[in-house]
């Protein structure tokens, strides 16, 4: 059960950092990778950053080897997750053209600051684990994550904003 | 001018953003993954063999996706789940906290690796021999009993009640031995050296067990994760492995799998 909990996990990670079609491949390797690799791994270490560290890696390399400067654009799913938020009818629509108005947001954001909303809020990893899982250093996950903010932020028209404080 | 006169980083619409982005991420729309566990385990034991390699498994072919799919249809995911984690122990014979952190299972830690040879009279650290009545109050746990066993020949508490232990002369199970220890300690108490062919998860009376089939090397692991050579025997014969919420137990014997379950079911 825990390592189908992992596969999950890693194939959300990679699918969302836009190893697209290719995202069960990636975490095939990683696992792989994982595995061979474990010796490395210092005992005590929560074990799902290290993976998807790992996950982020492997996603790299091999958009790098499609020489694939962007990552796939996200996109909004059909169906209505389980755990919903409790829209009432009358808001559904307008909150449904919200997620889309700020997914599309996100979709133009830079690679490297989008990468660092998706960890942070779409895999919800802490800052530390965020640089972990990408290798970058902690102030340049706060930097991305921030510059990210700002510029969702001008994304989003003016009118919205009010209801961007309704969250 | 009311968007000059707001700071332009003011915390309020990141703090209302934060939120929304944290709640835009269950919409988002991610396929179902892939069953990936049966193909990483042949991959891990390639490598373990190199002997009986065979051809690497392709990494991006499609073919080789497909494979798995028809060969390990979902309802086997579970299964190769587990064993998955035992060739992971293979790999990795010294990161003993990373299994134990993975697996979980009550209490027991498979490995698929030669294991310490048994000792000629291996006992448990601590281990005195007294009577039922005496091991409940002993033991740092409620002992369970099986009803179909009747009385146990031989009861036995270790290492200042960690362990308890009831053994049975039961034809035609031959020794049947009973360790129970806290179930709801996420520590490790015994040790089995297996082969990974020799594993498979069942259900018993409804919560996860492992079935693990032939004589197996068992050695005892005190709190502090040190194994006790002292313990290091080989197993009569079958081991059931489960748990209740309370209590971890591993029974060991010549049994079937389908009397193993019976026995489980029957504890009280």
């Amino acid at each position: 059960m825990l390592v189908a909990h992992y596969t999950l996990r890693a194939h959300r990670a990679a699918w969302l950092l836009g190893a697209g079609e290719d995202a069960d491949d990636v975490v095939q390797e990683a696992f792989v990778k994982a595995f061979r690799s474990l010796p490395k791994f210092r005992a005590g270490e929560p074990f799902a950053p290290w993976l998807l560290s790992i996950v982020a890696n492997e996603t790299k390399n091999l958009l790098r080897s499609r020489h694939r400067r962007d990552a796939l654009a996200l996109r909004l799913s059909a169906l209505a997750p389980g755990a919903a938020a409790p829209d009432i009818p009358f808001d559904a629509a307008v909150a449904g053209e919200r997620r889309a108005r700020l997914l599309a947001a996100v979709n133009e954001l830079p690679d490297r600051e989008r990468q660092a909303l998706v960890c942070r809020y779409f895999l919800d990893l802490s800052e530390a684990e965020t640089a972990q899982v990408l290798h970058w250093p902690l102030g340049s996950v706060k930097s991305r994550t921030s510059r990210a903010l700002g510029r969702l932020r001008g994304l989003v028209t003016p009118e919205d904003q009010g209801r961007v404080l309704h969250g | 001018m009311a968007e000059s006169a707001e700071p332009p980083r003011a915390p309020q619409w990141r703090d209302a953003l934060v939120p929304e982005l944290r709640a835009l991420s269950p919409w988002l729309d991610v396929p179902p993954a892939a069953d990936q566990a049966a193909t990483v385990r042949q991959r891990l034991e390639a490598q373990q063999n190199p002997q009986t390699r065979q051809r690497p498994q392709a990494r991006t072919r499609p073919i080789a996706r497909w494979r798995t799919r028809v060969l390990y249809p979902r309802w086997r995911a579970a299964l190769i789940a587990a064993l998955t984690i035992l060739a992971l122990a293979v790999a990795i014979p010294q990161s003993r906290a990373v299994i134990v952190h993975v697996l979980r299972l009550d209490g027991v830690e498979l490995r698929q690796a030669p294991g310490p040879s048994p000792v000629p009279h291996p006992s448990l650290p601590g281990q005195q021999r007294m009577s039922l009545e005496q091991a409940r109050q002993h033991a740092a746990f409620p002992i369970l009993v099986p009803a179909t066993l009747g009385q146990p020949s031989a009861v036995t508490v270790s290492d200042r009640g960690r362990v308890a232990t009831l053994i049975y002369d039961r034809t035609p199970y031959g020794q049947v031995r009973l360790d129970e220890f806290d179930g709801h300690l996420d520590q490790v108490y015994f040790e089995k050296f297996v082969q990974v062919g020799n594993v498979t998860e069942i259900k018993v009376s409804g919560e996860k067990g492992l079935w693990v089939t032939g004589p197996q090397e068992v050695v005892y692991v005190r709190s502090d994760g040190m194994i006790v050579q002292a313990s290091a025997r080989l197993t009569t014969g079958s081991t059931l492995i489960w748990g209740t919420p309370r209590v971890a137990l591993r029974l060991e014997g010549g049994f079937s799998k389908a009397a193993a379950l019976a026995v489980a079911g029957s504890v009280r």
